[in-house]
């Protein structure tokens, strides 16, 4: 691949340019040269890595197209594979999003521009955090010019949000951050956000130096005291005083996670979408004076949507139109929902809203790999995916398993004897994987992959196909296998303090009773005969 | 260089342009619950269904020959297949077995309708194929499985929904290979197969389906595919309301039985681009009241815990969720109106009479 020299040497380039620019930085560069540089090192193991040919050249006897394949599946079911323990998780979220919009963001080493991409993915991260806490609120901030800028305001509605970003396309990034003056500006907008949600900001960090007006560790005691968690996602390289921020502002998530530097476009991409799952409630953030839990009880407004035949304003946007949803407390009418009543300030949601953030609380169980012996025993009649009618390989017999492993062997063996010149001019970290993966020759080795292509349920002990476990997983965090066959469990992982049975979560409004009346029964039994005749 | 990667970038992302040739992936999720099908039987028998149906199918497959179709059961103790089919049961059955079948077929006097000079053979295998599976699954179905009166909606649900990711990923060979594109396409890339699903549903889903459905239903929503409805029973479920209000869905509730076959084919046949260009026929109300957890009452003011998103119809005893046991804080809930304190009315002057009412208070000058 040769593209992935002339990268890095692009990157070489315009990272000069980059120290030219910084230059103006007002003395803040502290650890530019060193953590930089590290960033650097990492981005160029990360390239390293991604040459997998040189890896399936070695060990593998025959093809390597089962090893190309296994790669790609890792890499699809890792993104499935979740911590699955339910968590006390924040539903109501109030974020703010802190974009640089400084000079630093026109660089071009995230394509095409870390300006471009920054407004195109927070774009993404705006539907999808809606998407994930439909009853959460959101407000964007930009750094520029050494001040901070106001995008758009604290709310619930994803499209104004959109609208706000879309209109920062045209405009150039400029200036200098001030990463003090946005954390103010945070706080200050996340200061009235009740105390039943969380308050969070999350900062997308382009430059590696920030010109304050003050001492911005003032401002992040403020942060501290105001109970606000911020996470940074950085660009370039680790920058100290967002290290100090996260690790002060986040004092039971392991800092780690809380920032991070993105590698390339994809990585960037990953740790901006992390920040849309609603963040685990840690205990330690219950202070004694807030009543020892987070809970309250909100008072909310379930409105059904109505159409008349004449059209009316609505209270919203003051425009004419037919359908809406009333205000059950003062009758005015809404165009869209969640949001709350204009006239008397009613949280108005819908209960799908509600619904949608179900699955935060009972996530579906990781599926275990299946081994040929497991695939053997446990079911040896299924041989297609239970979701999706694709059929699974071939269970080979258990005398050609143990030649196929005895053959294995030998060829680790080989393999064992090639490595040394294969990991000449290696970093350490791309050698390890490397080793790894050839001396299992096979796909069926990486991790999280099973080699028969099965992945079970643990409930219903059902196999899929790893697309079905992927989609199942961050789609519909449904068990096919387990709702396919009522009576079972559905899958769901047991929710310690917080088991909502499903039953109680009921909504239709009493139908179907009279269809399990006793004297029907008879009729019942006659009419499947009935059927059964009229179908043939 | 930049702008040579631009380039690459644009002519990557926009030249594939292909509307009207996408086909249509069509699933019909039939609900075959024995005993609402027992009821409808007079006006409704499920033969004529199934015969309407294929007539529906032919038309959809007709339309464009690349266009595919799946038939779910939702069944009393199970979702299944019944179009495309390959039990395990069917796979592991020899040959053998299945001339005898066809032989079968043929002494009894029905036609093998595969065979049939004078009919296309996509519809004939399609035919056969649906009646086959039918007769099986009301064969194995255990007279204790009766006592559920609900269905497996929500399976078959997600596994229409699974079949038709399987179908997408397979079609657009980079979605499987980049994991950027899987999440940020979903909702905007052109597919190169446009999905929906259309519930045949004749009993009420269970409550304890809520979850899954709704999970369901998200899902669907997220991948754009909608789901209509054809309730054939007046009492259809919330639920399903909700499934094709959230999706975009068509939701009719059938008024004259005779008429199936016509609301099929105006009302569910029209793809997805195509009905931009219709009136959809469509209920528009929809019944979003939630039932609180506490005394099943329906209610349009609740009360929600902040941890575990029960809904209340009143605040619990000594404020405790009863689903998560949290001790929640109970709030003003303004259940008294602030209200200016007024004064107290001066005495009015017993002879005044009215001519003179001098209002306390101006109007605000303009």
């Amino acid at each position: 691949m040769p593209a992935a020299d002339s990268d890095d040497e692009y990157i070489q380039t315009i990272s000069d340019e980059e120290g030219d620019a910084h230059r103006v930085s007002n003395g803040r560069r502290r650890g530019d040269r060193s953590t930089g540089g590290r960033g650097r090192n990492v981005r160029a193991a990360g390239f390293e890595v991604s040459r997998t040919w040189e890896a399936l050249e070695e060990g593998v006897d025959g093809t390597i197209s089962g090893a190309i394949e296994g790669l790609l599946d890792a890499t699809k079911r890792k993104r499935a594979t979740k911590d699955t323990t339910p968590f006390q998780r924040g539903i109501i979220r109030h974020l703010i999003l802190i974009l640089d919009l400084s000079e630093a963001m026109l660089e071009k080493d995230l394509r095409p521009s870390r300006h471009l991409l920054t407004l195109h993915y927070a774009q993404d991260f705006v539907r999808e955090y809606f998407e994930q806490n439909p009853i959460s609120q959101l407000g964007i901030v930009g750094m520029l010019d050494g001040k901070a800028e106001r995008i758009s305001d604290m709310s619930g509605n994803p499209e104004e949000h959109v609208s706000a970003l879309q209109a920062w396309r045209d405009k150039q990034p400029s200036g200098n951050p001030s990463l003090q003056n946005a954390l103010d500006m945070a706080r200050g907008a996340l200061f009235h956000a009740p105390s039943h949600g969380t308050r969070e900001v999350l900062v997308i960090f382009g430059a590696i130096y920030t010109v304050d007006p003050g001492d911005i560790h003032d401002t992040i005691k403020a942060l501290v005291l105001a109970n606000i968690t911020c996470t940074v996602v950085g660009l370039s390289a680790e920058v100290a005083i967002c290290r100090t921020l996260v690790t002060k502002t986040n004092p039971s998530m392991n800092p780690q996670l809380a920032y991070s530097v993105a590698l390339d476009e994809t990585h960037y991409r990953e740790l901006f979408m992390a920040a849309t799952t609603p963040p685990p409630i840690a205990a330690a953030n219950h202070q004694p004076e807030r009543d020892d839990t987070g809970g309250t009880l909100l008072q909310m407004g379930f409105p059904s949507r109505i159409v008349t035949p004449y059209p009316s304003l609505c209270a919203c946007h003051s425009q004419v139109t037919r359908d809406g949803y009333l205000c059950p407390r003062c009758n005015s009418k809404a165009c869209s929902l969640p949001s709350e009543c204009r006239v008397c300030g009613f949280t108005l949601i819908l209960s799908t809203h509600l619904a949608r953030s179900y699955h935060h609380l009972f996530p579906l169980l990781n599926w275990y790999e299946v081994t040929w012996n497991m695939a053997r025993s446990q079911s040896p009649s299924q041989k297609h995916c239970f979701a999706c009618q694709t059929s699974f390989p071939e269970i080979p017999t258990e005398q050609s398993l143990a030649e196929a492993e005895s053959r294995k062997k030998k060829a680790s063996g080989l393999a064992a004897a090639k490595q040394p010149t294969a990991v000449v001019g290696r970093s350490e970290q791309a050698g390890t994987r490397v080793l790894n993966s050839s001396s299992r020759p096979q796909a069926t080795h990486i991790e999280g992959i099973s080699e028969s292509g099965r992945y079970g349920c643990p409930t219903c002990q059902t196999h899929f196909c790893i697309d079905c476990d992927v989609f199942s997983h961050a789609e519909t965090h449904n068990c096919p296998g387990c709702l396919a066959k009522v009576g079972l469990d559905h899958g769901y992982g047991d929710s310690d303090g917080m088991d909502i049975d499903a039953s109680s979560i009921t909504k239709p409004n009493g139908i179907g009773n009279k269809m399990t009346d006793k004297d029907v029964y008879g009729d019942i039994l006659k009419g499947l005969e009935k059927l059964l005749v009229g179908v043939s | 260089m930049a702008s040579r990667m631009d380039e690459l970038d644009a002519s990557e992302h926009y030249t594939k342009e292909s509307e009207d040739a996408a086909p249509v992936l069509l699933n019909i999720i039939l609900d075959t619950n024995p005993i609402a099908w027992a009821y409808l039987s007079d006006t409704l028998p499920l033969p004529k269904v199934v015969a309407a149906l294929l007539v529906f199918i032919n038309a959809h497959l007709a339309f464009n020959q690349a266009n595919k179709i799946s038939v779910i059961a939702s069944h009393v103790d199970r979702a299944e297949f019944l179009y495309p089919t390959i039990t395990p049961s069917e796979v592991q059955s020899n040959e053998a077995n299945e001339m005898d079948t066809v032989m079968q077929n043929a002494r009894n006097g029905h036609d093998t309708a595969a065979d049939d000079a004078n009919f296309y053979r996509p519809f004939a295998t399609i035919a056969s194929s649906l009646n086959d599976a039918l007769r099986k699954l009301f064969a194995k179905t255990p007279p204790s499985a009766l006592s559920n009166s609900t269905t497996a909606l929500a399976g078959a649900m997600t596994l229409a929904l699974a079949h038709a990711n399987k179908l997408i990923v397979e079609l657009t060979p980079d979605r499987s290979t980049n994991p950027a594109v899987i999440t940020s396409s979903a909702l905007t890339a052109p597919t190169a197969l446009h999905s929906r699903i259309l519930v045949l549903s004749a009993s009420p889903a269970s409550p304890h389906q809520y979850i899954p459905l709704m999970n369901a239903i998200f899902a669907s929503a997220r991948l754009s595919i909608p789901i209509d409805v054809l309730a054939l029973t007046p009492t259809s479920s919330t639920f399903l309301q909700q499934a094709s209000s959230t999706t975009n869905g068509i939701f009719l509730t059938l008024q004259y039985p005779h008429g199936l076959l016509q609301t099929l084919l105006q009302a569910f046949l029209p793809s997805l681009p195509s009905r931009g260009y219709l009136v959809p026929a469509t209920q528009s109300a929809v019944d979003f009241r939630a039932a609180c957890f506490c005394h099943r009452k329906v209610v349009d003011v609740g009360y929600v815990c902040s941890i575990c998103l029960s809904i209340f119809c009143e605040p619990p005893e000594g404020a405790i969720c009863f689903t998560c046991g949290t001790k929640l804080r109970l709030q003003d809930y303004g259940k008294k109106p602030v209200v200016t304190v007024r004064k107290k009315k001066r005495k009015r002057q017993e002879g005044d009479n009215g001519v003179a009412t001098p209002s306390g208070r101006m109007t605000p000058a303009a």
